[in-house]
């Protein structure tokens, strides 16, 4: 009797009817975009324009052709730019008129094309503020300048000057880790549901949610 | 089972006379039987001995290895030297194995601005990137916790979502990372003295004095360790070869780990993979001692918050917001990176 229980043991053992399974996936592979350090933008920061493989400065066509004075109407040039910046509806409130090269300040006077950033102060004044002291905006590099340079980003090269919103983008891998809890999305389950929170059945945030919808 | 029980007769019998008292062929033939399924069994529960690769087993200098903190600088350099000869036999590469001092009048601290994360986790997969963490199964420093707008209920919020963009707008994000605290229970804790804090405020583990008990990981109000259950892996392609003592050096199964602030990167000067790889410019980082570090303003003039500041952690990595939320404006169009313009 013993022997046969040490046998079937041996043989169970041996056998291996019940072949261990992994309690995790094999490595999913993280795409290129997901630890790349570009800005979601890279302009130019040259008053430049490519048509047909040649670069012309914006100047070379407005000296030729001015603008027709500043009036709400639909482009007849450039008409892949769609202006949403909120109440700021007029090409030149931000470009000057006459130099098409530059941007306008308050006053009148010219911004040079590469430093973007004065012209966006002129009504941002806070987030100009918090970009000056870093604490707004991508910052790449050193922290300790004594070991090389911070590079900081300019407004445009994360925002759109004519759609300034930081655009929404499909979200890198979620994860598939161990002892992290249920692996799927507690989405389907609002917390609102759960009878352990009487509190929270009223839901009232979203009374500051833009009426267009901002995401489907 | 050990034939026919016809034995009664004989063990009465004149043969039995002569042989050791109580040794009867009968009980002989049961008792080897026995012995030898035994032996099977023994030899079969053993079998998986086979697939042990004796790469596997520690070496001699490794088990002789002093702690971090007790070596010489010969001795470190030895280990340093042995750190990058096993990572040679595996990978096939040539690391660049160091042990960078912190410096001087430094002390790290991490901000994070939660009005502008967006909850897009390139942070996540920089951070797995840069510090060598195992693929599969996976290890991740970082978790973005998408928490409902007005509360921060860590019970209800959400790591594994998946929607085809973000920020959905009745959300927002927080990424939950080591605190690096002031007052770290991790450390307390640890039974064998396998993690302490640096002059520099980085809480860092001696990978190879870790006993993998993982009461560090029960310790940590914010979940922020992580345990190798199975041997790590990490394709060689994807090997970071700029590697350091505390922290990116390759770990093996069996012990915990977490995040350093990419303490070979920062004692360097340069600022942390997920700082680096944000989008959205929501993460800060810098020296807390320099007046003029971002962190230093952000601390003075920012509202900050601490993630459960009553456990009395004293977190150097902190929450905060801007003067307006940055969602409430009209659709655009979404960037796809992953798909040509």
């Amino acid at each position: 009797m013993v022997a046969a229980v040490l046998v079937l043991t041996a043989v169970f053992l041996l056998t291996d009817p019940f072949p261990y399974r992994r309690p995790y996936q094999a490595a999913r592979p993280v795409p290129a975009w997901a630890v790349d350090t570009t800005p979601v933008r890279t302009p130019s920061l040259r008053p430049e324009i490519e048509l047909a493989g040649y670069t012309y400065r914006c100047s070379d066509c407005h000296r030729l052709f001015p603008s027709p004075p500043e009036t709400v109407r639909s482009l007849t040039q450039h008409r892949h730019i769609v202006l949403k910046h909120g109440i700021n509806t007029r090409c030149f409130n931000c470009h000057h008129l006459t130099n098409r090269d530059v941007f306008v300040d308050d006053w009148g006077r010219e911004i040079p094309w590469d430093r973007p950033q004065l012209l966006c102060a002129k009504c941002h004044g806070p987030v100009y503020r918090d970009w000056l002291n870093r604490s707004h905006g991508r910052t790449e590099g050193h922290w300790d300048e004594r070991f090389g340079a911070l590079r900081r980003r300019k407004c445009i090269e994360c925002h759109d000057p004519h759609q300034p919103p930081f655009p929404p983008m499909p979200p890198a891998l979620a994860p598939d880790t161990l002892r992290m809890g249920d692996q799927t999305s507690t989405a389907t389950h609002p917390p609102g549901d759960d009878p352990l929170r009487l509190g929270r059945k009223g839901r009232d945030h979203d009374a500051g949610h833009h009426p267009s919808g901002n995401m489907p | 089972m050990n034939g026919p029980d016809d034995a009664g007769s004989r063990r009465t019998g004149p043969d039995a006379a002569g042989s050791a008292p109580g040794l009867t062929r009968r009980g002989f033939l049961r008792k080897g039987v026995a012995a030898a399924a035994g032996a099977s069994a023994v030899g079969a529960a053993l079998s998986p001995l086979r697939e042990v690769d004796p790469e596997d087993l520690p070496t001699l200098e490794r088990f002789l290895q002093r702690h971090y903190k007790e070596m010489t600088a010969a001795e470190k350099q030895a280990a340093l030297d042995r750190i990058a000869r096993e990572v040679e036999e595996r990978y096939e590469l040539r690391p660049r194995v160091a042990d960078p001092p912190p410096l001087d009048g430094v002390e790290y601290v991490y901000a994070l601005n939660i009005t502008r994360c967006i909850g897009c986790r390139r942070c996540v997969h920089a951070c797995v990137a840069e510090n060598n963490q195992s693929r599969a199964p996976e290890i991740q420093y970082i978790r973005v916790l998408k928490m409902e707008k007005g509360s921060i209920d860590v019970e209800t919020s959400d790591h594994h979502y998946d929607p085809e963009l973000v920020p959905q707008h009745e959300s927002y994000y927080m990424p939950v990372q080591c605190h690096q605290c002031a007052n770290p229970p991790c450390v307390k804790v640890c039974p064998v003295e396998a993690t302490w804090q640096e002059p520099d405020g980085i809480t860092v583990i001696d990978y190879d004095w870790c006993i993998g008990c993982r009461y560090c990981e029960a310790a940590c109000p914010y979940w922020a360790r992580r345990f190798n259950f199975a041997e790590p892996a990490v394709p060689a392609d994807e090997l970071n070869t700029d590697m350091s003592y505390l922290s990116n050096r390759p770990r093996r199964k069996g012990v915990m780990e977490k995040c350093t602030y990419c303490l070979h990167r920062v004692r360097r000067g340069r600022m942390p993979a997920c700082v680096e790889v944000c989008p959205t410019g929501s993460r800060k980082f810098g020296n807390v001692l320099d007046p003029e570090s971002e962190v230093g303003y952000i601390l003075r003039h920012k509202r900050v918050f601490v993630f459960k500041e009553d456990v009395g952690t004293l977190p150097r990595f902190f929450y905060y917001f801007d003067e307006r939320g940055s969602r409430y404006h009209e659709p655009v169009e979404p960037v796809r990176p992953g798909e040509p313009a």
